[in-house]
């Protein structure tokens, strides 16, 4: 990130004038200084214990045994067996299997641009000074803050099902289709209204980054005759194009990543877990079911690393295409 | 930071203290069976179960009940709805963990046998700590594989034809016992004609009423170790299914999915299903209508296929009680007081005492008795035929992809091919 590249002379020049301020004048032997170094180091091991033990035990070890998983045969109960790479063909052939990775590609393709127009909407509406902005802010923030949990998926559950509250509407003008949840068809838009509503994370952002841009760029365009559009597309996007770009990437590897929404609407307890006919069976959904339904953990953790490894490439994609639409500030690349 | 020399010593230990803490904490956390026997002698057993709030209470009323003449054994209970009970029961049982005992199905004791989970109880039977004798219509033999005693049988329940009885009434269909499947498909067309309504759900997707279809012509959905059907058999079963969608005999498919969890019977989409008998108490609660039971139609007017099938208890390998277990299954299975308070909650219960211990009042549970009485009387019973290790995935499978025929999601030819590939997986056949 440019950002971060900013930051970096600043904090070379905050250790470097650092020493001087406690060193007394005479210079320390190299001895002593080295077991100082020694104390200091220990001490800051000692702070990041918890850390690192959790590191160790919680996500460095499994993710090595999912690594191993990922090319045998384990069904949780016997001893895992080793097959190579017959788990990756065996996906590759899959039409359940390609099913899921087309309905993840659609939900990100679809879902992320809608959630991010809809974040940079608000927050242009909330840059500006109103009264009660505060109580705005905090309240288009909120559903992303409760958004993660599983109490708004089975609520989004209770509002999309049949002869719920958005059912009963769409009959009062006429349209009867029913639930969205039990549909095929529908159940992934319910997804996708769902992430849209919980554009409150990235709209932080963007108001942050919009309070950035120079009030005399605006000024000046505006003496040169631009109009409102004018001075969005010229001035304001290539200001936060930096502050799109982080958001872009950050939603879109969410996106690639959903699972608990869409677990819960499309089923979770009882029934099909990945919606009707699998309609909002998403790819982790998938992997869910084969790894827990199914106790296939082998072909699980093998998913799993192709979905890293997706993921992985669209993220380089991303930063090979900023320099093309993503501008820094002169000499903070 | 950056003054890292004035870090005090006392931060430092503090910071020690809490990280040990945090480890320690970890690991009390981290073994959540205790089997030891604390120092009164008392010991504690985890009992698991799948259901929902209502079986809940009968159950830990009947746990109470057992708490007062064992006090020497306390039971910890867990349940879940059906498909997390497994999720969770498999991953505590890969861990080592499982419950002492649980609540089990025919479809799961092959696969959970061969994983070396399941206790063998006929040492506990043989010690004296089980009773098997004393149980109806040959149930006693329902959990025996290979000689092994793997689970003990609760209650029994048959597959039947659960109907809204003023809409059969209404288009004047009466379905007797042998009635065919000529008969049925007649009477769903006027069911229709009459009504308005569908006559069925749809048959097509109900693993246990296609095992019934196919043990009618003497083959059966399972054998020991694979499907005891070819492709052509499918293909037959299913294009029936999808005209009847097509038809209007069988409701509108998409409709059933749209109110599930509610079923379509009560849902007033359809004016019947094939299920389980005992599930008639369930769309009494759900619906407004009266349901009744019909009986499975034949292929020879004599044959249903049927069998009682059955939830059991069964106890895990690893359990350090099992004298303690297999006196908790003795209980639930023959003390007449739990059967009062179970009812027909998981179906007409096993053993004769709690058959008699138990006489429904209401109309539901009076005619899932009847209808019970009625198959014993017609003779129609027989052996239940076995479910091989991965028969729980084939049922799921058969059961979604039905569900996206009906949806029109995919052709018969496309169904049966998918159907196949993943049974073949899950059987390794």
């Amino acid at each position: 990130m440019g950002t971060t590249v900013t930051h970096a002379p600043a904090m070379e020049g905050l250790s470097q004038d650092s020493e001087p301020r406690h060193g007394p004048v005479k210079p320390e032997r190299p001895a002593a200084l080295k077991r100082r170094r020694r104390r200091e180091n220990l001490a800051g091991y000692l702070f990041m214990s918890p850390w690192i033990a959790g590191f160790l035990l919680l996500t460095a070890g499994p993710m090595i045994a999912s690594l191993y998983y990922a090319f045998t045969d384990y069904n949780l109960f016997d001893a895992p067996k080793w097959i190579g790479l017959d788990n990756f063909s065996e996906m590759f052939g899959d039409p359940r299997w390609r099913h899921s990775v087309q309905v993840t590609l659609w939900y990100v393709a679809v879902g992320t641009p809608l959630k991010l127009i809809a974040a940079l909407g608000v927050a242009l509406l909330l840059a500006q000074s109103r009264r009660g902005q505060a109580f705005y802010r905090a309240a288009f923030y909120a559903p992303s803050l409760i958004g993660a949990s599983v109490s708004v998926a089975i609520v989004w559950k209770a509002i999309f099902s049949d002869d719920a509250i958005v059912d009963r509407t769409q009959k009062i003008f006429g349209i009867d289709v029913g639930g969205w949840t039990g549909d095929p068809d529908m159940i992934i838009y319910s997804l996708v209204a769902l992430t849209v509503w919980q554009f409150g994370a990235p709209m932080v952002i963007f108001l942050a980054g919009l309070k950035q841009v120079p009030r005399e760029l605006y000024e000046a365009a505006e003496v040169d005759g631009a109009g409102k559009f004018r001075r969005f597309w010229n001035i304001t996007l290539p200001m936060i194009s930096p502050v799109l770009f982080f958001n872009v990437l950050l939603e879109t590897i969410h996106s690639f990543q959903i699972f608990s929404s869409a677990y819960i609407v499309g089923g979770g307890a009882g029934g099909n877990a990945c919606g009707p006919a699998d309609g909002s069976m998403v790819y982790t959904c998938y992997l869910y079911v084969q790894g827990f339904e199914n106790s296939r953990m082998g072909l699980a953790s093998a998913m799993a690393w192709l979905l890293l490894v997706a993921v992985a490439l669209v993220t380089a994609v991303l930063f090979w295409s900023q320099k093309r639409w993503v501008h820094y500030e002169e000499g903070a690349r | 930071m950056v003054n890292g020399r004035n870090v005090e010593r006392r931060t430092i230990l503090k910071a020690a203290g809490a990280t040990a803490a945090t480890l320690g904490l970890a690991a009390t956390t981290g073994c959540g069976g205790d089997g030891g026997a604390s120092a009164d002698g008392t010991v504690t057993i985890r009992y698991a179960w799948w259901g929902a709030e209502d079986r809940a209470e009968r159950i830990n009323k009947t746990i109470e009940l057992f708490h007062k003449k064992y006090p020497k054994i306390k039971v910890k209970t867990d349940f879940q709805p059906y498909l997390d009970f497994w999720k969770k029961f498999n991953t505590q049982a890969s861990g080592g963990n499982p419950p002492d005992v649980f609540q089990n199905a025919i479809g799961f004791l092959r696969k959970y046998d061969a994983k070396n989970i399941l206790l063998d109880l006929s040492e506990q039977a043989e010690a004296g700590h089980l009773r098997m004798e004393g149980f109806r219509a040959g149930l006693e033999k329902f959990g025996e594989i290979d000689g092994k005693l793997l689970g003990v049988p609760v209650g029994s329940n048959s597959m039947a034809l659960v109907i809204d009885k003023p809409v059969y009434t209404r288009a004047g269909v009466k379905p007797e016992q042998g009635w065919t499947w000529d008969d049925y498909h007649a009477a769903m067309k006027k069911i229709r004609e009459k009504t308005g309504r569908a006559g069925d759900t749809g048959p097509y997707n109900i693993m246990y009423l296609y095992d019934l279809y196919l043990r009618q012509s003497g083959k059966a959905f399972f054998t020991e170790d694979a499907l005891g059907f070819t492709e052509a058999d499918l293909t037959d079963w299913w294009t029936k299914a999808k005209e009847g969608v097509e038809d209007g005999s069988y409701a509108n498919q998409k409709k059933v999915a749209q109110i599930k969890p509610k079923s379509a019977v009560a849902g007033e989409i359809s004016g019947g299903e094939f299920t389980w008998d005992n599930f008639t108490v369930r769309y009494t609660s759900e619906g407004k209508s009266e349901y009744g039971l019909a009986p499975i139609p034949t292929t020879d007017g004599k044959k249903t296929g049927q069998y009682l099938g059955s939830l059991m208890l069964s106890a895990s390998k690893r359990t350090q009680h099992p004298k303690e277990v297999a006196q908790f299954i003795d209980f639930m299975v023959h003390d007449p007081e739990v059967a009062k308070i179970m009812g027909y909650d998981r179906g007409v219960p096993a053993t004769q005492a709690q058959y008699d211990a138990y006489k429904p009042t209401d109309e539901v549970n009076k005619a899932i008795a009847a209808y019970e009485e009625s198959l014993v009387k017609a003779g129609v019973l027989e052996p239940i035929t076995p479910h091989p290790n991965g028969a729980d995935v084939c049922e799921s499978a058969f059961l979604r992809i039905g569900e996206e025929l009906g949806l029109g999601k995919r052709s018969v030819a496309e169904a049966v091919k998918q159907f196949f590939t993943e049974s073949k997986t899950a059987l390794g056949t």
